[in-house]
Protein backbone atom coordinates (compact mmCIF):
# COMPACT_ATOMS: atom_id res chain seq x y z
CA UNK A 1 0.00 0.00 0.00
CA UNK A 2 1.14 3.30 -1.12
CA UNK A 3 0.06 6.50 0.88
CA UNK A 4 -1.09 9.86 -2.21
CA UNK A 5 -0.91 12.58 -0.99
CA UNK A 6 -2.95 14.68 -3.78
CA UNK A 7 -1.39 17.73 -2.69
CA UNK A 8 1.89 18.39 -1.20
CA UNK A 9 4.65 16.15 -2.31
CA UNK A 10 6.99 14.57 0.30
CA UNK A 11 10.45 13.52 -0.58
CA UNK A 12 11.70 10.02 -0.55
CA UNK A 13 15.21 8.71 -1.35
CA UNK A 14 15.18 7.55 -4.98
CA UNK A 15 12.63 9.45 -6.25
CA UNK A 16 13.15 11.20 -9.34
CA UNK A 17 11.92 14.94 -8.96
CA UNK A 18 12.47 18.22 -11.76
CA UNK A 19 13.57 21.12 -9.42
CA UNK A 20 14.54 25.09 -9.96
CA UNK A 21 17.77 26.10 -8.58
CA UNK A 22 17.06 29.02 -6.46
CA UNK A 23 19.94 29.64 -4.61
CA UNK A 24 23.94 29.40 -5.60
CA UNK A 25 25.95 29.29 -3.07
CA UNK A 26 29.46 28.54 -3.70
CA UNK A 27 30.01 24.94 -3.48
CA UNK A 28 25.87 24.02 -3.09
CA UNK A 29 22.67 24.72 -4.98
CA UNK A 30 19.63 25.27 -3.42
CA UNK A 31 16.93 23.63 -5.33
CA UNK A 32 12.94 24.14 -4.54
CA UNK A 33 11.54 20.42 -5.48
CA UNK A 34 7.66 21.52 -4.09
CA UNK A 35 8.24 19.81 -0.91
CA UNK A 36 8.52 21.75 2.65
CA UNK A 37 12.04 22.34 2.51
CA UNK A 38 14.41 23.07 -0.82
CA UNK A 39 16.89 20.14 -1.12
CA UNK A 40 20.26 20.62 -1.11
CA UNK A 41 22.44 19.80 -4.58
CA UNK A 42 26.29 19.98 -4.70
CA UNK A 43 27.99 20.74 -7.49
CA UNK A 44 30.60 17.54 -7.43
CA UNK A 45 27.07 15.43 -7.86
CA UNK A 46 27.05 15.85 -11.99
CA UNK A 47 28.71 13.61 -14.44
CA UNK A 48 31.80 14.14 -14.86
CA UNK A 49 32.43 16.94 -12.61
CA UNK A 50 35.45 17.84 -10.78
CA UNK A 51 37.07 21.07 -8.56
CA UNK A 52 38.39 22.45 -12.09
CA UNK A 53 35.21 21.03 -14.09
CA UNK A 54 32.00 22.95 -12.46
CA UNK A 55 28.84 22.56 -14.29
CA UNK A 56 27.34 25.53 -15.56
CA UNK A 57 23.90 25.56 -13.25
CA UNK A 58 22.65 29.37 -13.18
CA UNK A 59 19.83 30.09 -10.65
CA UNK A 60 16.54 29.09 -12.21
CA UNK A 61 17.38 26.14 -14.22
CA UNK A 62 15.67 23.10 -14.13
CA UNK A 63 17.30 20.22 -13.28
CA UNK A 64 16.09 16.47 -13.05
CA UNK A 65 18.20 14.72 -10.30
CA UNK A 66 17.34 12.01 -7.37
CA UNK A 67 17.11 12.20 -3.61
CA UNK A 68 20.09 10.77 -2.04
CA UNK A 69 18.99 11.65 1.65
CA UNK A 70 15.49 12.40 2.60
CA UNK A 71 13.89 11.61 6.02
CA UNK A 72 12.03 13.81 8.46
CA UNK A 73 14.62 15.04 10.44
CA UNK A 74 17.17 16.55 7.83
CA UNK A 75 17.14 18.93 5.18
CA UNK A 76 16.82 16.56 1.69
CA UNK A 77 19.87 16.17 -0.71
CA UNK A 78 19.79 15.54 -4.23
CA UNK A 79 22.22 14.78 -6.92
CA UNK A 80 22.28 13.88 -10.80
CA UNK A 81 24.07 10.97 -10.96
CA UNK A 82 23.26 7.21 -9.85
CA UNK A 83 25.42 5.10 -7.38
CA UNK A 84 27.67 4.13 -10.61
CA UNK A 85 28.64 7.75 -11.37
CA UNK A 86 26.77 7.88 -14.37
CA UNK A 87 24.02 10.50 -15.08
CA UNK A 88 21.65 7.99 -16.58
CA UNK A 89 19.36 10.71 -17.66
CA UNK A 90 19.66 12.83 -15.01
CA UNK A 91 21.16 16.29 -15.43
CA UNK A 92 20.39 20.11 -16.00
CA UNK A 93 17.32 20.26 -18.56
CA UNK A 94 18.17 22.16 -21.91
CA UNK A 95 16.80 25.51 -23.01
CA UNK A 96 12.69 25.72 -24.34
CA UNK A 97 10.18 23.83 -23.29
CA UNK A 98 6.87 24.36 -21.07
CA UNK A 99 7.12 23.15 -17.43
CA UNK A 100 3.53 22.62 -15.78
CA UNK A 101 2.65 21.24 -12.06
CA UNK A 102 -0.19 18.34 -12.45
CA UNK A 103 -0.96 16.37 -9.69
CA UNK A 104 1.30 13.71 -7.76
CA UNK A 105 -1.79 10.50 -9.13
CA UNK A 106 -1.83 11.86 -12.74
CA UNK A 107 2.32 11.13 -12.30
CA UNK A 108 1.86 8.01 -10.88
CA UNK A 109 -0.57 7.44 -14.06
CA UNK A 110 1.75 8.48 -16.60
CA UNK A 111 4.84 6.36 -15.08
CA UNK A 112 2.97 3.07 -15.60
CA UNK A 113 4.85 1.10 -18.28
CA UNK A 114 2.53 1.12 -21.76
CA UNK A 115 0.55 3.86 -20.46
CA UNK A 116 -1.87 5.30 -23.10
CA UNK A 117 -2.09 8.80 -23.16
CA UNK A 118 1.58 8.99 -23.62
CA UNK A 119 0.79 6.67 -26.67
CA UNK A 120 -1.93 8.51 -27.83
CA UNK A 121 -0.05 11.80 -27.79
CA UNK A 122 3.06 10.17 -29.07
CA UNK A 123 1.05 9.33 -32.48
CA UNK A 124 0.25 13.15 -32.50
CA UNK A 125 3.42 15.28 -32.43
CA UNK A 126 7.22 14.30 -31.67
CA UNK A 127 8.10 15.57 -28.31
CA UNK A 128 10.81 15.47 -25.46
CA UNK A 129 8.73 14.80 -21.58
CA UNK A 130 10.72 14.60 -19.05
CA UNK A 131 8.02 13.26 -15.64
CA UNK A 132 9.22 14.73 -12.13
CA UNK A 133 7.76 12.22 -9.20
CA UNK A 134 6.83 15.76 -7.42
CA UNK A 135 4.44 16.38 -10.07
CA UNK A 136 6.43 18.40 -12.25
CA UNK A 137 6.17 17.90 -16.22
CA UNK A 138 8.83 19.48 -18.51
CA UNK A 139 7.73 19.64 -22.38
CA UNK A 140 9.28 20.24 -25.33
CA UNK A 141 7.75 19.61 -29.15
CA UNK A 142 9.21 21.25 -32.20
CA UNK A 143 7.15 24.24 -32.20
CA UNK A 144 5.28 26.53 -29.41
CA UNK A 145 2.47 25.43 -30.60
CA UNK A 146 2.67 21.85 -30.24
CA UNK A 147 4.41 22.18 -27.03
CA UNK A 148 1.55 24.33 -25.59
CA UNK A 149 -1.51 21.64 -27.25
CA UNK A 150 0.52 18.57 -25.40
CA UNK A 151 0.74 20.50 -22.35
CA UNK A 152 -2.94 21.42 -22.59
CA UNK A 153 -3.84 17.78 -23.14
CA UNK A 154 -1.45 16.46 -20.28
CA UNK A 155 -3.25 19.11 -17.81
CA UNK A 156 -6.74 17.99 -18.75
CA UNK A 157 -5.91 14.42 -18.66
CA UNK A 158 -6.77 14.59 -14.62
CA UNK A 159 -10.25 15.18 -15.59
CA UNK A 160 -11.02 14.00 -19.12
CA UNK A 161 -12.34 10.39 -19.31
CA UNK A 162 -10.50 7.67 -22.00
CA UNK A 163 -13.00 8.50 -24.74
CA UNK A 164 -12.84 12.66 -24.29
CA UNK A 165 -9.12 12.16 -24.57
CA UNK A 166 -9.41 10.13 -27.68
CA UNK A 167 -12.32 12.59 -29.62
CA UNK A 168 -9.96 15.72 -28.66
CA UNK A 169 -6.65 14.13 -30.27
CA UNK A 170 -8.30 12.71 -33.16
CA UNK A 171 -9.93 16.42 -33.71
CA UNK A 172 -6.87 17.87 -32.90
CA UNK A 173 -5.30 15.63 -35.76
CA UNK A 174 -8.15 15.86 -38.59
CA UNK A 175 -6.63 19.75 -38.00
CA UNK B 1 21.15 42.30 53.25
CA UNK B 2 21.38 45.54 51.19
CA UNK B 3 21.95 45.96 47.56
CA UNK B 4 25.51 46.63 46.78
CA UNK B 5 26.56 48.32 43.34
CA UNK B 6 29.32 46.49 41.45
CA UNK B 7 32.93 48.00 42.65
CA UNK B 8 31.91 49.85 46.03
CA UNK B 9 34.67 49.24 48.57
CA UNK B 10 33.53 47.31 51.33
CA UNK B 11 35.85 46.97 54.40
CA UNK B 12 39.76 46.91 54.41
CA UNK B 13 41.82 43.47 54.41
CA UNK B 14 42.53 43.44 58.25
CA UNK B 15 38.61 43.69 59.04
CA UNK B 16 37.84 40.42 57.05
CA UNK B 17 38.69 38.13 54.08
CA UNK B 18 37.68 38.21 50.80
CA UNK B 19 35.09 35.20 49.64
CA UNK B 20 33.43 35.29 46.08
CA UNK B 21 32.02 38.32 44.01
CA UNK B 22 34.79 40.20 45.54
CA UNK B 23 38.53 41.27 45.10
CA UNK B 24 41.19 42.73 46.98
CA UNK B 25 43.09 46.10 45.46
CA UNK B 26 45.42 48.38 47.57
CA UNK B 27 44.55 46.62 51.19
CA UNK B 28 40.63 46.82 50.54
CA UNK B 29 37.83 44.72 49.60
CA UNK B 30 36.12 45.83 46.60
CA UNK B 31 32.73 43.66 44.94
CA UNK B 32 32.80 42.68 41.99
CA UNK B 33 29.61 41.38 41.38
CA UNK B 34 26.07 43.41 42.09
CA UNK B 35 24.16 41.71 44.65
CA UNK B 36 23.73 41.67 48.51
CA UNK B 37 26.67 41.56 51.38
CA UNK B 38 27.27 38.51 52.97
CA UNK B 39 29.45 38.26 55.89
CA UNK B 40 29.82 34.80 57.20
CA UNK B 41 31.87 34.57 60.88
CA UNK B 42 34.62 31.29 61.26
CA UNK B 43 35.95 30.46 64.32
CA UNK B 44 39.73 30.66 63.29
CA UNK B 45 40.59 34.18 61.73
CA UNK B 46 38.61 36.78 60.31
CA UNK B 47 34.75 36.67 58.95
CA UNK B 48 34.46 36.07 55.12
CA UNK B 49 33.18 38.50 53.28
CA UNK B 50 31.24 37.82 49.68
CA UNK B 51 28.92 39.43 47.39
CA UNK B 52 25.63 36.95 45.97
CA UNK B 53 23.46 37.81 43.55
CA UNK B 54 19.77 37.91 43.83
CA UNK B 55 19.05 34.76 42.35
CA UNK B 56 21.43 31.36 42.74
CA UNK B 57 24.62 30.80 40.58
CA UNK B 58 24.06 29.37 37.39
CA UNK B 59 25.97 26.22 37.28
CA UNK B 60 28.79 26.18 33.84
CA UNK B 61 29.57 23.04 32.43
CA UNK B 62 33.31 23.03 32.32
CA UNK B 63 35.73 21.24 29.67
CA UNK B 64 35.79 17.42 30.51
CA UNK B 65 32.17 17.53 32.36
CA UNK B 66 29.55 14.99 31.27
CA UNK B 67 26.73 16.95 30.73
CA UNK B 68 23.19 15.34 29.86
CA UNK B 69 21.02 16.89 26.36
CA UNK B 70 18.41 17.09 24.43
CA UNK B 71 19.16 16.77 20.50
CA UNK B 72 16.90 19.62 18.74
CA UNK B 73 18.24 19.23 14.99
CA UNK B 74 20.46 17.41 13.12
CA UNK B 75 22.62 17.91 9.75
CA UNK B 76 24.54 15.91 7.92
CA UNK B 77 28.02 17.40 9.30
CA UNK B 78 26.57 17.69 13.29
CA UNK B 79 23.87 17.32 15.69
CA UNK B 80 22.90 20.42 17.75
CA UNK B 81 21.78 20.11 21.19
CA UNK B 82 20.20 22.03 24.13
CA UNK B 83 22.04 21.03 27.17
CA UNK B 84 19.42 20.15 30.30
CA UNK B 85 21.90 19.05 33.27
CA UNK B 86 25.57 19.00 34.04
CA UNK B 87 26.10 15.92 35.67
CA UNK B 88 22.93 15.59 37.98
CA UNK B 89 22.58 19.27 38.41
CA UNK B 90 19.65 20.92 36.36
CA UNK B 91 20.20 23.55 34.49
CA UNK B 92 18.05 26.55 35.09
CA UNK B 93 18.30 27.58 31.27
CA UNK B 94 19.43 25.81 28.54
CA UNK B 95 23.21 26.02 27.01
CA UNK B 96 23.02 24.82 23.44
CA UNK B 97 25.77 22.61 22.26
CA UNK B 98 26.86 21.29 19.17
CA UNK B 99 28.04 17.54 18.46
CA UNK B 100 29.93 17.60 15.46
CA UNK B 101 30.05 14.38 13.31
CA UNK B 102 34.14 13.11 13.70
CA UNK B 103 32.94 13.33 17.20
CA UNK B 104 30.37 10.86 17.60
CA UNK B 105 32.61 7.98 17.63
CA UNK B 106 35.91 7.37 18.40
CA UNK B 107 36.61 4.59 15.70
CA UNK B 108 35.91 4.89 11.50
CA UNK B 109 35.17 8.60 12.26
CA UNK B 110 34.64 8.97 8.13
CA UNK B 111 31.91 6.09 8.38
CA UNK B 112 29.78 7.98 10.90
CA UNK B 113 26.40 9.49 9.52
CA UNK B 114 24.59 11.43 12.04
CA UNK B 115 21.18 10.39 10.72
CA UNK B 116 22.26 6.45 12.42
CA UNK B 117 23.49 7.91 15.39
CA UNK B 118 20.81 10.69 16.68
CA UNK B 119 17.37 11.89 16.14
CA UNK B 120 15.75 15.38 16.92
CA UNK B 121 14.38 14.36 20.52
CA UNK B 122 16.93 11.82 21.81
CA UNK B 123 18.26 12.54 24.88
CA UNK B 124 22.01 11.83 24.74
CA UNK B 125 25.29 11.84 27.74
CA UNK B 126 27.79 13.59 25.71
CA UNK B 127 31.62 15.61 27.22
CA UNK B 128 32.34 19.00 26.54
CA UNK B 129 35.41 19.17 24.91
CA UNK B 130 35.16 23.26 24.36
CA UNK B 131 33.90 25.94 25.67
CA UNK B 132 33.32 27.55 22.55
CA UNK B 133 33.58 31.04 21.11
CA UNK B 134 31.63 33.87 22.00
CA UNK B 135 28.53 33.36 19.77
CA UNK B 136 29.31 29.18 19.05
CA UNK B 137 27.78 27.19 21.20
CA UNK B 138 29.50 24.51 23.74
CA UNK B 139 31.40 21.61 21.53
CA UNK B 140 30.75 18.29 22.91
CA UNK B 141 31.66 14.59 21.99
CA UNK B 142 29.98 11.53 22.36
CA UNK B 143 33.61 9.49 21.65
CA UNK B 144 33.76 6.93 24.59
CA UNK B 145 31.62 3.55 25.41
CA UNK B 146 29.61 5.28 28.51
CA UNK B 147 28.42 8.25 26.39
CA UNK B 148 25.62 8.44 23.47
CA UNK B 149 21.92 7.83 23.66
CA UNK B 150 20.39 7.30 26.60
CA UNK B 151 16.28 7.63 26.39
CA UNK B 152 15.22 7.59 22.84
CA UNK B 153 11.60 6.82 21.16
CA UNK B 154 10.46 5.06 17.93
CA UNK B 155 8.28 6.68 15.46
CA UNK B 156 5.67 5.07 16.98
CA UNK B 157 5.84 6.71 19.82
CA UNK B 158 7.52 4.15 22.86
CA UNK B 159 10.63 4.22 24.49
CA UNK B 160 13.25 2.52 22.47
CA UNK B 161 15.25 -0.30 24.33
CA UNK B 162 18.91 -0.77 23.42
CA UNK B 163 20.33 -4.14 21.83
CA UNK B 164 23.66 -3.37 20.67
CA UNK B 165 25.83 -0.47 20.56
CA UNK B 166 24.90 0.89 17.23
CA UNK B 167 20.94 -0.45 17.53
CA UNK B 168 17.77 -0.14 19.33
CA UNK B 169 14.48 -2.06 19.32
CA UNK B 170 11.02 -0.60 19.62
CA UNK B 171 8.67 -2.86 22.13
CA UNK B 172 5.51 -2.05 20.18
CA UNK B 173 6.26 -2.47 16.77
CA UNK B 174 9.86 -4.34 16.65
CA UNK B 175 11.49 -2.18 14.17
CA UNK B 176 15.17 -1.26 15.21
CA UNK B 177 16.68 1.76 14.52
CA UNK B 178 20.02 3.42 14.63
CA UNK B 179 21.82 4.88 16.95
CA UNK B 180 25.04 5.57 18.84
CA UNK B 181 24.06 3.90 22.59
CA UNK B 182 25.61 4.84 25.66
CA UNK B 183 26.76 1.67 27.71
CA UNK B 184 25.66 3.14 31.31
CA UNK B 185 27.08 1.78 34.02
CA UNK B 186 25.02 -1.07 36.20
CA UNK B 187 24.93 1.07 38.99
CA UNK B 188 23.07 4.35 37.58
CA UNK B 189 20.13 2.12 35.86
CA UNK B 190 16.92 1.98 37.33
CA UNK B 191 14.69 -1.54 37.01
Amino acid sequence: FVPEPRLQYVPVKGDRVIGIVTVKAGDVFKVDVGGSEQASLSYLAFEGATKRNRPNVQVGDLIYGQFLVANKDMEPEMVCIDSNGRSNGMGIIGQDGFLIKVSLGLIRKLLAPKCEIIQDLSQLYPFELVLGMNGRIWVKAKTVQQTLIIVNILESCEYMTAEQRKQALAKLSGN
Amino acid sequence: LSARPVGERLCSVEEATAGSGTYTRHGFIFSSLAGCLEKRSEDSGLPIVSVVRDTESQLLPNVGAVVTCKVCSINSRFAKVHILYVGSTPLKSTFRGTIRREDIRATEKDKVEVYKSFRPGDIVLAKVISLGDAQSNYLLSTAENELGVVVAHSEAGAQMVPISWCEMQCPQTHSKDFRKVARVQPQFLQT
